[in-house]
């Protein structure tokens, strides 16, 4: 049994306009995938691809006009849109923990680290607050924040935005969490600082034993940092696999477009750039979502493509997967 | 920074603002086509009457004249002589400040006790029932002259049921106020071991205070709501939920959030309520410094308008003084600016 | 609730509706039910103000000096006042002096605002420093007393209420337009059109204006309503209006002594409408707010 086991997850946004007219944005579409203990899941996809979404769904942390309309989200044997409010409640910030995009202003900027650090661990564990405060101190340090007796008595404010996310990645770590989920974990952050954080994290992934997924649009950190990648369009995994895998044999028309517009020697498998915009959720085309951007498309695009295995875990979903020719399409 | 330097540095912003008050102030009885000259000398009067008064008032200088010394009359606390009492204008308004305030200070203490509390609740389901509900009252407490609703309460409350006594005043007619201490007749007589002087006073007191906590409490809900639902979508609520902290914990990061800017809002709010508070003082015939200053209006006595607008603007200045420190106490941020 | 939603994916994946005024009438509605009402309070005053003369029973000024102080009848449905007038009819007539006040108040509150808002953002500087700062100085006068004050100063007129009330409300707009134009200067359709050679006039008025004007005109409806609250207020006092004119505060004021002996109708009928029109303005502001800020409208 995998740690986190994510079936045909749907997510639409459903709303009414002025005109009284019902809206549906369908911003998740039967997305699958599977993450085992320990592992490192990356997803990558451009904005709107539905990557944050993907993790708010599994923690039920959707606000409203955002709702699950289908599928199954099983974490631990346990299934996450069943159950109840309060029982997920205890479950985030537990086993599963979260770091977010922009530290300083997530943090609680009336409470001083320390006692942020103290409080998530008490609200989950418990137990007399000298041992949290204890296992603060302790988290502070091995996240690498310098002096953390003098430190966790600053305030968020008084942070850079590297040490804020430092603090951020303790407090995930107060209730040794089975699932840490990084949302664009190092977005707003200088570069040097970004792969400090980033190698952090890595590290104590091994060293506590907990799974990652990074959701990022930097197909760097994924090639760099995660086991898996999923890469996701208009609400879609399109494809998926071990990262060493996908990046040797890029199969759907997509990923070889991301692979080819980073630009950092990664591009193996080469293939077209895609331009254009972002689909339209509101109004998605029948079929295949890429169809309007895709050098490849034929006719029969127009009727969905279902997901192909293609290789050992390596999924994509194309009408043409494994029958498009190596090193890029009609250009 | 040190807090001496923060409160020198607030305070000293505060002097332009000032003399903007005393120029808007100088120049609203100036603006008028009227003569107080005619007012005092009386239809009976001579030529050289007239002159003569015109030359005592100063008003036969340049404006520009006239306006430094009324400025510096101001600054010694001289605001001219009320022609309805013959006496300083400061004296009157002195005397009545105390229990003005006593009565704004219940009715908008009461006013946020239940405005707060009503628009955190709405803030927390928004479009529910209750946030339905209380946005069309407070709305509704929008829309209600202050007077009208104090008319109608001594209506039900005195005539009809009797339960109040005639709104004459701040105590019954045959009881013997309490030496003054405070100014407060309630606060005084409990001093004083008074009861009955006190039991009366707060008898007085009840209607107003309720009129005005009700006109009160409606923008203080409205505004409530507001500022915690901005809290409610903030980054640091999210990241709160995310990190699976009890519902309890989040209302009260929630609370702890909001209560800085609500307060700055409540503050506002109380140097605008001082215009409302004095229809309430008219209705009521309170006979604090707004019912004076409404006298003063509707008699045209401009001396005596003058210092009360003045009095009034003053008044604010020293709320948003007050209220800035206070924030400036509680915020950990206000280091930073 | 399931069926109404996939009854909604249906429509909304067949090809785009036209614009229907029914469904947009049914969807402010929706968004905004409290405005409908406010819509419709606002529209009957209104209906009541244009139509007085064939809505009133009788001559709201003229005395019957046999009928002082009767109460509610079929006569006289709200009552007669101390001078023997009928309130009913003067409880219609006073709605002309709503109307007659707000309107033109909220006009000269735009046609001074709006400008000065657009002049201080785009020019800024020294000018926008002054004028901020006299704005900034008005604020700390409660906005009843300063009305009351200006209009006793400068002399009892219901033109000058209406002159004092217009100039009074303006910096409300001169502020929203004017943060509307300093976000909206350096944008790119105001750089190309300076580019092109346009007079200041014309970027003012052609192109800043219409952009940096829709916050200031969801205020209409709310500044409408501090508009005829102030002026009852001042004929309450005495101020502006005097009796026995049939506008509703000066009505109250009439009405005031008799609250303590019984005669409640007076004051309380012109009380009620005063607030029935003010809480239709005030609901409609309230739902132009909601219609015009998408974040308002999104928590539906």
């Amino acid at each position: 049994m995998s740690l986190l086991e994510v079936e045909n997850l749907r997510t639409h946004f459903i709303s009414r306009d002025i005109d009284n007219q019902i809206r549906v944005a369908k911003a998740l579409n039967d997305v699958s995938f599977r993450l085992e203990a320990g592992k490192v899941l990356g997803f990558v996809g451009e904005t709107g691809a539905g990557k944050s979404l993907t993790a708010q769904s599994i923690c039920g942390l959707l606000r409203p006009p955002a709702r699950i309309v289908g599928g199954s989200v099983l974490f631990d044997g346990q299934d996450l849109i069943e159950m109840p409010q309060e029982e997920l409640n205890a479950l985030r910030g537990d086993q599963i923990a979260m770091v977010v995009q922009n530290p300083r202003t997530s943090l609680d900027p009336l409470t001083r680290i320390g006692d942020q650090l103290v409080r998530i661990h008490q609200a989950h564990t418990g137990g007399p607050v000298t041992a949290s405060r204890g296992r603060a101190l302790d988290m502070m340090q091995a996240v690498g924040i310098p002096d953390p007796a003098n430190r966790s008595n600053a305030w968020p404010h008084e942070l850079s935005g590297g040490m804020a996310q430092r603090v951020l990645i303790a407090m995930a770590l107060m209730n040794n969490p089975k699932l840490l989920i990084a949302d664009e974990p190092t977005t707003g952050l200088d570069v040097t600082v970004q792969a400090q954080i980033l190698d952090l994290m890595k590290g104590l992934t091994e060293r506590f034993g907990m799974a990652m997924i990074i959701i990022t649009h930097d197909l760097g950190i994924v090639a760099h940092y995660s086991d898996e990648i999923a890469v996701m369009f208009a609400g879609t995994i399109v494809e998926s696999g071990p990262v060493r895998e996908v990046f040797a044999k890029p199969d759907h028309p997509y990923t070889r477009s991301l692979i080819a517009s980073t630009p950092e020697k990664l591009q193996i498998g080469g293939g077209a750039k895609l331009g254009g915009q972002p689909p339209d959720l509101y109004n998605l085309p029948s079929g295949c979502p890429l169809r309007t951007r895709c050098t490849f498309a034929e006719d029969v695009c127009a009727t969905p493509p279902t997901r192909k295995q293609i290789g050992g875990g390596h999924y994509s979903v194309c009408h043409f997967s494994g029958a498009l020719p190596e090193g890029g399409g009609p250009q | 920074m040190s807090f001496t330097r923060f409160l020198v540095r607030r305070t000293l912003t505060v002097i332009p603002l000032l003399l903007g008050v005393v120029f808007i102030t100088f120049m609203l009885i100036r603006v008028g086509g009227l003569d107080p000259v005619g007012q005092l000398a009386g239809p009976t009067a001579t030529q050289a009457e007239f002159d003569m008064i015109r030359e005592e008032l100063g008003l036969d200088k340049p404006l520009w004249q006239q306006f430094l010394i009324y400025t510096g009359n101001v600054m010694q606390g001289d605001l001219g002589e009320s022609w309805l009492s013959n006496r300083p204008v400061l004296d009157d308004m002195l005397e009545r400040a105390v229990i003005s305030l006593e009565l704004l200070f219940w009715g908008v203490g009461l006013g946020a006790l239940i405005g707060i509390p009503v628009g955190l609740r709405a803030a927390f389901r928004p479009n529910g029932k209750f946030d339905q509900t209380t946005r069309v009252l407070s709305l509704l407490g929008f829309s209600i002259p202050t007077y009208w609703l104090g008319l109608v309460m001594i209506f039900v409350f005195f005539y009809l049921l009797d339960w109040a006594p005639p709104a004459i005043g701040r105590i019954g007619l045959m009881i013997f106020p309490p030496d003054t201490v405070t100014g407060s007749y309630l606060i005084d007589g409990l001093l004083a071991a008074e009861w009955e002087a006190a039991w009366s006073a707060t008898t007085h007191l009840i209607l107003p205070v309720i009129c005005l906590a009700i006109v009160s409490a409606a923008p203080i809900i409205k505004q409530t709501r507001a500022i915690a639902l901005e809290v409610l979508s903030s980054e640091t609520v999210r990241y709160a939920r995310a990190c699976g902290l009890p519902e309890r914990t989040v209302r009260k990061l929630v609370f702890r959030n909001s209560a800085v800017p609500i307060l700055t809002f409540v503050g506002t709010e109380v140097t605008g309520l001082v215009g409302t508070m004095s229809l309430i003082e008219y209705v009521f015939a309170w006979g604090g410094l707004g019912q004076y200053g409404l006298n003063a209006i509707v008699r045209g006595d401009f001396t005596a308008v003058q210092g009360y607008v003045l009095a009034l603007a003053l008044f604010s200045v020293l709320v948003f003084l007050v209220v800035d420190i206070i924030v400036h106490l509680i915020e950990p941020r206000s280091e930073l600016s | 609730m399931a069926e109404t939603v996939s009854n909604g994916i249906e429509q909304s994946t067949t090809a785009e509706p036209g614009f229907s005024l029914k469904n947009r009438l049914i969807g402010i509605a929706r968004v905004s039910p409290t405005m409908a009402a406010g819509v419709l309070i606002v529209v009957a005053f209104g209906f009541m103000a244009l139509f007085a003369e064939f809505l009133m029973p009788h001559d709201p000024v003229s005395a019957y000096h046999d009928r002082v102080l009767q109460p509610p009848s079929a006569e006289h449905w709200f009552g007669t006042d101390g001078n023997g007038m009928d309130v009913f009819s003067r409880v219609i007539y006073g709605a002309k002096f709503g109307f007659g006040i707000a309107i033109p108040a909220v006009l000269l509150a735009i046609v001074i605002g709006v400008p000065v808002g657009l002049i201080a953002g785009y020019r800024g500087g020294f000018l926008d420093e002054v004028l901020m700062r006299f704005f900034d100085g008005l604020r700390v006068f409660p906005s009843i007393i300063l009305a009351l004050a200006v209009v006793a100063a400068t002399g009892q007129s219901l033109l000058n209420v209406v002159l004092v009330l217009g100039f009074l409300d303006s910096p409300v707009f001169a502020r929203l337009v004017r943060s509307e134009v300093l976000a909206l200067r350096s944008s790119v359709f105001v750089e190309s059109a300076k580019a092109a050679g346009n007079p200041t006039w014309r970027i003012l008025f052609i192109h800043l204006l219409p952009n940096a004007v829709q916050g200031a005109m969801a205020q209409t409806a709310v500044r409408a309503a501090w508009a005829v609250r102030i002026s009852a207020t001042l004929a309450f006092l005495g101020v502006g209006i005097q009796a026995p004119t049939p506008e509703w505060g000066a009505m109250i004021r009439q009405g005031a002594e008799f609250m303590v002996t019984g005669q409640w109708w007076v004051a309380l009928f012109p009380g009620i409408a005063l607030i029935l029109l003010v809480f239709g303005l005030n609901l409609f502001g309230d739902g132009l707010q909601d219609l015009t800020d998408p974040r308002r409208r999104a928590a539906k």
